[in-house]
């Protein structure tokens, strides 16, 4: 039996619902719940430290059943993004106050309340009230009082989405540290997928109440499941059909515009244009993607593409990826410290704009590129551009 | 008015000059909306109107009350041997009241904001009844209830007697202040995230030690500010003091009681002693009020 064990779990709480939701964990491990927001995952957080009773199902931690234990006897702690720091206490009393009912020992209490400030960098803080603290040190205050008790689960549900981005890097660290030190197992909800990456061993996707997917972030990255999981990680993804296999590699055809909705449009045209518009048609055929994944001839497939995995050129390049794709640029914006680069693929006659928009089946690509790259392409609204990524980096999902 | 009227470009429609001359109907300027360009609204002019002079009427009262005794005839209204036993009884029995009140309505506003269970709003409907319910009711409501009918033989035989004493007193000014006292710490409980005390129950504590280590003091200043307004209302409470305990002279005999009784003899000194008494007390309370609730203690 796992460490812990949360077996289809029913709860229906005004609005919000978990319709049978099975998770596990080993001992040791950080296990990452995201999904979109009213997914319930701070819901099965609170179901699981007992603030909620299931409907049905059960969890067992440790082997235990814990499932209709008061919240007092799992020996669970947890950290909410508004920090939840007593305010009548100072820093110390909040931490202290956590260990009273285990320890009855003052120095003891206090030579372990020092301990966990050190490894968070509070110790400078003691003293002071919670009001009179920045965001990122209540959350360090608050994980220390989480964390003292040494607890056999530690739930975070967002304990970062309140801070700026430098903060969150350093609260990271913090954590990775304190956590490493405390051998504590974590379930941690959020939406930043740094958070993701840099902390947890395992990736839980949370939809209405339902696990979407999980496994290790490699892999639910690099090979999201279901549509809505890959589209929720901000992956690409294109739909098509498998045309043949050419060695290790399979032949994608992905279907360009010319195959399914221009000829609505066409009716929708004046007549004049419509010689345009076949023309137009006629470049715009469906294109081919190699991937380095097994598939069966025939089989309709999606395939997934990371954004940061994509080359961008402004011609076509010969290189040792088997896949350059061209495009028109349609939006470019900046995410976080890099630009991420919207482009419109599977038209020929790029550079022929009015006639291709979105809605006519055109397939999107988005790529993430560095603010030099950029300056460096030259890279503006409209322009012709080159997609480049390896046939090991386009997956197949099904 | 339309002589004033003219194009006003936006440069001359900001500054001192724009407020004394603008007749804009169109005028974006904040200062100028709310300010200048619905000055001559006629029913902007009655509201205002009205505020102030009923406000002026009630200012005037209260002024009247205070102003109209000499100090020498208040000070010797104040040392009489009845105003003496009417405070002391005032003050020691809202003070027993207030007491109660809290004990009683501290666990129910905390049931009413954090559980659920069947007859919730029910209690919530009867606690809101004697809001809109008269004081005198009330008390004839409670004297049935305590006399002879119902509960008063059977406290009788216990040596309780409420009807016509002290003690009635006390429970007449429960039941008045306690529905308000309910709303206000209701209030402040409900002001208070749950979360604190969930955070607080991982880390082993129970129900009642979460309340008692969390709850309670996050809730001191709400607490508090109830309790002086519920202390207020308790001194002040008369039409059912009057029904339940009777109001007789140097035995039930509170503050308003003083007042009524006084007023009735045509003894005006003591009557508007009393009074100004109470208003204090409601001036204070008040003040002391909106100091406290919802703000640190």
């Amino acid at each position: 039996m796992n460490f812990l064990e949360v077996n289809s779990l029913h709860l229906d709480v005004g609005g919000f619902e978990l319709t049978g939701v099975n998770l596990e964990a080993e001992k040791g491990d950080y296990v990452a719940l995201t999904g979109p927001s009213g997914s319930g995952k701070s819901l099965l957080l609170e179901t699981v430290i007992g603030f909620y009773a299931p409907k049905k199902g059960s969890i067992f931690l440790e082997g235990r059943d814990i499932t209709a234990l008061p919240p007092d006897k799992r020996q669970i702690s947890i950290v909410y993004q508004d920090h939840m720091l007593f305010p009548h206490m100072d820093v110390f009393e909040n931490i202290a106050y956590a260990l009273r009912k285990k320890l009855r020992d003052k120095k003891q209490i206090e030579s372990e309340v020092r301990q966990i400030a050190g490894i968070l960098g509070i110790d400078g803080l003691l003293h002071r009230k919670p009001t009179t603290l920045s965001g990122g040190e209540k959350q360090r205050a608050a994980l220390a009082r989480s964390l003292v008790v040494r607890p056999k689960l530690l739930l975070l549900d967002e304990p970062f989405s309140a801070l700026d981005i430098r903060n969150r890097e350093k609260m990271r660290e913090a954590l990775k540290k304190a956590i490493r030190e405390y051998r504590t197992t974590v379930l941690h909800v959020t939406h930043d997928f740094d958070d993701i990456w840099s902390l947890a061993n395992r990736v839980v996707i949370i939809r209405n109440g339902e696990v979407m997917q999980e496994g290790d972030p490699e892999s639910v990255f690099r090979r999201p499941s279901p549509d809505f999981v890959a589209d929720f990680l901000g992956t690409n993804v294109l739909k098509g059909k498998v045309r043949a296999l050419e060695g290790k590699l399979t032949v994608l055809e992905i279907r360009g515009p010319g195959q399914n909705q221009i000829p609505n449009k066409i009716q929708k045209q004046n007549q004049n244009q419509n010689r345009d518009q076949k023309k137009n048609r006629d470049q715009s055929q469906s294109f081919e993607i190699y991937s380095a994944d097994s598939a069966e001839p025939g089989e309709e497939v999606s395939i997934s593409i990371r954004p940061e995995e994509i080359i961008l050129a402004r011609g076509a390049v010969e290189s040792s990826a088997r896949n350059t794709v061209k495009g028109i640029v349609t939006g470019i914006s900046k995410k976080e410290h890099l630009v991420l680069v919207e482009m419109e693929i599977g038209n020929s006659a790029a550079g022929n704009s009015g006639q291709g928009n979105s809605e006519s089946g055109i397939s999107e690509l988005k790529a993430v590129v560095t603010p030099t790259s950029c300056e460096l392409l030259d890279l503006g609204i409209g322009k012709e551009i080159y997609a480049v990524f390896k046939a090991a980096n386009a997956r197949i999902i099904r | 008015m339309q002589s004033v009227r003219k194009i006003w470009t936006k440069e001359s429609c900001t500054g001192k000059n724009h407020e004394k001359n603008c007749v804009r109907d169109s005028c974006i300027s904040n200062s100028c909306i709310r300010k200048t360009c619905v000055r001559n609204s006629w029913f902007r002019n009655a509201t205002i109107g009205i505020s102030f002079f009923f406000t002026f009427l009630l200012f005037l009262a209260v002024g009247t009350l205070l102003l109209v005794l000499k100090p020498s005839e208040l000070l010797s209204a104040l040392m009489s041997e009845e105003m003496l036993y009417s405070m002391e009884l005032s003050v020691l029995t809202a003070s027993l009241s207030t007491l109660t009140v809290m004990g009683c309505s501290i666990p129910t506003a905390y049931a009413l904001s954090r559980f659920s269970f069947p007859g919730k709003s029910l209690v919530k409907t009867i606690l809101g009844l004697p809001m809109a319910f008269p004081e005198l009711v009330l008390g004839l409501a409670l004297l049935l209830l305590f006399g002879q009918g119902f509960l008063g033989p059977f406290l009788e035989t216990l040596g309780i007697k409420v009807p016509f004493s002290k003690l009635g007193i006390v429970v007449a000014q429960f039941f008045i202040a306690f529905p308000y006292a309910v709303r206000v710490i209701y209030s402040t409980f409900e002001d208070i995230n749950p979360r604190y005390e969930q955070v607080s129950r991982s880390f082993g504590y129970g129900e009642f030690e979460t309340f008692r280590n969390v709850t309670l003091p996050m809730a001191r200043s709400g607490l508090f500010a109830s309790a002086v307004i519920t202390f207020a209302r308790c001194i002040g409470a008369f039409g059912a003091v009057l029904i339940l305990a009777g109001g007789s002279y140097m035995h039930t005999e509170v503050l308003p009681v003083t007042l009524y009784l006084n007023i009735s003899y045509g003894n005006l000194e003591m009557a508007i002693t009393s009074g100004v008494l109470l208003m204090l007390i409601a001036f204070l309370a008040i003040l002391t009020f909106e100091r406290f609730e919802g703000g640190s203690l």
